[in-house]
């Protein structure tokens, strides 16, 4: 594994991140009515965060330092496979969290 | 006699303009816990994902976008090249197009500069009620700037006031808590409710399966590839289903 990103380069990544925050917000209210949105373009915007927050997801769950980790009894898989069976029932994020944490937490401590 | 009337009514349009925006600090008053809770979140995962305290506190005022800085933290941590970094944050920002392209009707008489005020403001909670509110008519309708920066400032203070007690209040947690992993359960928590709409489904598979199979591409290859390839998937199922409408479901 690579070291974090830190000191300059962290600070440019926060700079780049708060420029993505203001061009996209901004972007159609600026522009103005120049520019139209395609009904594709927006059917690819809409679905564009979660597509991408899964292809983080998965692989951060699934595997550890560039190898699978895929045993049932991994705790991080038990802990997020906790939190999405709260999220069927319910949409409170905090007790989702608090779920998946509890479950993570006892698959470390007892497995 | 036409001074005087001027000057009253400048002042009442004024009074008018403030009683707006207490309305919208108000309107957004119900929607506060969640907001609250997700600025918490962000700045626990900040800290823990390894960001240090001022680090942390700078990105949250700056960025203000948790979905955004949630993708990031994993990235940050794993040392991703940093385009590769900006890049994951503006596909997760992307539907604020969407936002920002349905609220501009709403304010194109105002200039430039308060639009894009407004916009960098808004959120996925402030653009929500703004947008039941159009369509119920119950916007003021002359004052609509003044309501919504009501909301917007609000919801900001709340969540960066949040954002910022969890950075505090994480850096005293010890770390074999493992407070880390609930920066992977807060993603988790944006996308669940998301998969209930089938064609998100199918593309979250996608993507999942896509960047797993990508992991050991160099620049985090596999991650765009998911992306890609979930973005197309969700696309065209979502063009599938309304083609084929299911009977007696609405589109």
């Amino acid at each position: 594994m690579t070291e974090p990103v830190t000191g300059i380069g962290l600070a440019v990544v926060i700079v780049g991140l708060a420029l993505t925050t203001l061009v996209t917000r901004t972007s159609f209210l600026v522009a103005g009515s120049r520019l139209k949105l395609g009904h594709r373009v927006e059917m690819a915007l809409r679905y564009a965060p979660v597509c991408t927050l899964a292809a983080i997801i998965v692989p951060d769950v699934l595997m550890h330092g560039g190898s699978w980790d895929v045993g049932l009894l991994e705790p991080r898989l038990i802990g997020v496979a906790a939190a999405g069976i709260w999220l069927c029932v319910s949409r409170n994020i905090v007790g989702c969290l608090a779920t998946g944490m509890l479950a993570f937490s006892l698959a470390r401590l007892y497995l | 006699m036409g001074i005087d009337a001027e000057h009253r009514q400048l002042v009442s349009a004024r009074a008018e303009r403030r009683a707006a925006f207490r309305a919208g600090q108000r309107a957004i008053l119900p929607s506060l816990p969640g907001s609250a809770a997700w600025g918490l979140i962000s700045g626990v995962a900040m800290v823990k994902g390894g960001l240090a305290v001022p680090w942390a506190i700078t990105m949250s005022l700056l960025v203000y976008g948790a979905s955004a800085q949630l993708a990031a933290l994993p990235l940050i941590a794993a040392g991703a090249p940093l385009w590769v970094i900006v890049a994951t944050g503006f596909i997760t920002n992307l539907r604020f197009v969407i936002y920002s392209a349905a609220l501009r009707p709403h304010f194109a008489n105002e200039s430039a500069r308060v639009r894009a005020a407004l916009g960098f403001f808004m959120t996925d909670f402030t653009f929500t009620l703004f947008m039941r509110r159009a369509q119920e008519g119950t916007l003021p309708e002359a004052n609509r700037v003044a309501w919504f920066a009501g909301v917007c400032s609000n919801n900001w203070l709340t969540w960066q006031t949040c954002a910022i007690t969890g950075v505090v209040a994480a850096s005293y947690v010890p770390t074999q808590w493992g407070l880390e992993f609930t920066g992977t359960l807060a993603l988790v928590a944006l996308v669940g409710p998301s998969l209930r709409a089938r064609p998100a489904l199918v593309g979250a598979v996608i993507a999942g399966v896509v960047a797993l199979l990508g992991h050991g591409l160099p620049f985090r290859l596999g991650l765009f590839c998911g992306a890609i390839a979930g973005i197309i998937a969700a696309t065209v199922a979502d063009h599938l289903a309304s083609r084929e409408p299911p009977a007696g479901a609405p589109a």
